[in-house]
């Protein structure tokens, strides 16, 4: 695949917090319809690689690009490209659901036909509609996690980074999460996810492996486990290469 | 620049929907203040009256009986026991102030010769002791001139001749505050306090809990520009400090009679140039604050040296050279002057242009330091 394929480009990316180097030259380009799933160890460096690529953080070396632009120079129109649910809890607990998605529909600049367009759209594929009255944080995880995604889905991204985005949801809602994932990516979304569970890997189109800042290796699940034919599942072939790298 | 509009209405309307929501947020804004004046009002009180006394009377004769029921018949001491003991009751804390009638003090008086009053005071609150000090040596000394008095003239009559009793006469005209009374000087000191703790604390606090609650990171992925969300969280706390300040001043003057003589145009002024100021640093503080609680901590570092050099409980011209240095770097100091002036003197905006320049002045600093830190540190 070439570059320019890709409207999302992450190039050599590291960053340091003080001693700790969480990415060591992380490099990755999502095409459109393509569902990337970051996987690794706890403190891998998935949320900072995700942050990176968001705009929310810069890194120390390399870049992130988003259809070729910068996400951290605050261009609006690459705000719009890009839908980002962060790991750790990011909306208004104490207001409602209406609440929630109304203020972040006028941050993302939405007139009002969109706005209600999009409203009714999200509510709907998340099925939140009869919640609309319920506090952020009266709802279960499951739903919060639904919450977040139509606030990030809510200026059309073409450019989806979820971080977690199934931790602490039950299965039954876990699945219907990832329904809509697939339907996104349907659509022509280039979606990024990071997860720790690995029948959710597998289900990616492609997975990169990440541990200690570095992706330990990269592609579509079937070609990895058929190059590694030793490994009996999809969680051994990752175990062993952390092993190995460790 | 229609959007960026946008987003400061959709900030500012969040931050009043969630302060009004949150009852706690609510009560600092609101009732606080109100209350902080009211109590710091009636608790500061320092004019000292009604002094619990102990009066011990060994002479038990008539005079010495009138001469204690007209010291208590002013407001300054009230007779709360009698006894033989000064020592047991005040140091128990019951009486403030001890007067002891020896015996033989009427024979003194008849006789002519000088007759001796003790006195016990408490020196535990020395402002309290002082003015007890000088309520019953006012007394004491007019009752003894009155003594002389009459007795010159009974002499003078004896001998048949004329008296003249040479006196100084003192007519005191007090200015602005003729009464005396500590509340109308404590009052704007108290407004000045009350504000700074509110919007200072406040700002910090709402723009800290975006980041611990995690929700900036949200914000920070849409087009929002960063002065947008600043300006949604400063003009909110910029409109309720103005009507807690309106609500303190309203209090004053009604509860403890403080008069507006001034010019309400310069009240207004300075209390918009002071917010900018305790809004400028409550942003500034939000900077360094990465939750709540060192919002919270970081406000009190500054407000409690900004209260103590704001010459509220004791004149600034009082402190010592390099504090006096110091307090011009305290708007609180200069919102206190313009306060007093204005309500108290009469002073008009001409009148104050120094203390407002001096306030605009750290506004501006402290709001565009704040301003850059933010976008910084955000972006
Ligand atoms: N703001 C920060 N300050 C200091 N260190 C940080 C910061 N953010 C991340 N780190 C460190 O960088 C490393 C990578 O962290 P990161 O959060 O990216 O990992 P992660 O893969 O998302 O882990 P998890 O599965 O726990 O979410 C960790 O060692 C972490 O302690
Ligand atoms: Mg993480």
């Amino acid at each position: 695949m070439n570059d320019s394929a890709r409207v999302l480009v992450a190039h050599q990316l590291h960053k340091r917090f003080k001693a700790q180097e969480a990415l060591r030259g992380l490099s990755l380009g999502v095409a459109p319809g393509e569902l990337y799933g970051l996987v690794g160890p706890d403190g891998a460096g998935k949320t900072t690689a995700l942050r990176i690529m968001a705009g929310v953080m810069g890194p120390d070396e390399g870049y992130a690009r988003i259809a070729g632009k910068d996400p951290l120079s605050g261009d609006p129109a690459v705000r719009s490209m890009l839908g980002y649910m962060p790991q750790q809890y990011s909306l208004y607990g104490d207001l409602s659901v209406d609440e929630n998605l109304a203020f972040f529909g006028k941050m993302f600049c939405l007139d009002k036909a969109t706005f209600s367009a999009q409203r009714e759209r999200l509510l709907h594929i998340t099925r939140l509609g009869r919640f609309g009255d319920r506090r952020a944080d009266a709802l279960s995880g499951g739903m919060y996690k639904k919450l977040a995604l139509a606030c990030s889905l809510l200026p059309k991204p073409r450019v989806l980074l979820l971080d977690e985005p199934t931790n602490g949801v039950d299965p039954v809602s876990r699945r219907e999460l990832w329904a809509l994932l697939f339907e996104l990516v349907e659509d022509g979304m280039a979606v990024v996810v990071s997860t720790a569970y690995m029948d959710e890997a597998e289900r990616c189109h492609r997975v990169g492996l990440l541990h200690r800042g570095q992706l330990l290796m990269e592609g579509a699940p079937t070609r990895l486990m058929a190059e590694h034919g030793n490994a009996a599942t999809f969680e051994d072939l990752f175990l062993a290469a952390v092993r190995e790298a460790a | 620049m229609r959007y960026f509009i946008r987003t400061v209405q959709a900030v500012v309307r969040k931050e009043l929907r969630q302060t009004f929501r949150d009852k706690r947020m609510a009560a600092i804004l609101f009732i606080a203040p109100v209350l902080q004046l009211t109590l710091l009002g009636f608790a500061v009180d320092m004019d000292v009256d009604n002094v619990p006394t102990l009066v011990v009377d060994q002479d038990r004769s008539p005079a010495s009986r009138d001469l204690l029921a007209r010291m208590l018949a002013d407001a300054t001491f009230a007779r709360t026991q009698e006894g033989d003991d000064p020592d047991g009751p005040m140091a128990r804390g019951e009486v403030s102030v001890a007067v002891v009638v020896p015996r033989g003090y009427s024979e003194d008086v008849k006789k002519g010769r000088p007759a001796e009053i003790q006195v016990l005071i408490d020196g535990t609150d020395p402002v309290r002791a002082q003015s007890a000090m000088a309520g019953v040596l006012e007394f004491l000394t007019q009752e003894s001139l009155h003594m002389a008095t009459a007795r010159a003239v009974a002499m003078a009559q004896a001998s048949g001749r004329a008296v003249e009793v040479p006196m100084i006469s003192v007519v005191p005209r007090v200015f602005y505050n003729p009464s005396l009374k500590s509340p109308i000087y404590m009052v704007p000191g108290v407004a000045a306090v009350v504000l700074l703790v509110v919007t200072t604390v406040v700002t910090a606090m709402s723009i800290a809990r975006e980041k611990e609650l995690g929700t900036i990171e949200q914000l920070l992925v849409t087009p929002m520009r960063p002065v947008a969300l600043l300006l949604g969280k400063i003009i909110p706390f910029a409109l309720l400090g103005l009507i807690a300040g309106g609500l303190v001043i309203a209090v004053g003057t009604h509860v403890f009679d403080v008069p507006v003589r001034g010019s309400v145009l310069a009240l207004f002024l300075g209390m918009l140039l002071y917010l900018m100021s305790t809004l400028g640093t409550g942003v500034f503080i939000s900077t360094v604050a990465n939750n709540q609680q060192q919002a919270i901590l970081g406000s009190f570092f500054f407000i409690m040296p900004a209260i103590l050099l704001s010459g509220f409980m004791s004149p600034v011209e009082n402190m010592p050279e390099w504090i006096q240095l110091i307090s011009r770097l305290d708007p609180a100091r200069y919102f206190v002057q313009i306060l007093r002036a204005v309500l108290l003197k009469g002073a008009g905006v001409e009148d104050l242009a120094g203390p407002l320049l001096a306030l605009l002045t750290f506004g501006v600093g402290i709001l565009a330091l704040g301003t850059l830190r933010f976008r910084k540190r955000v972006a």
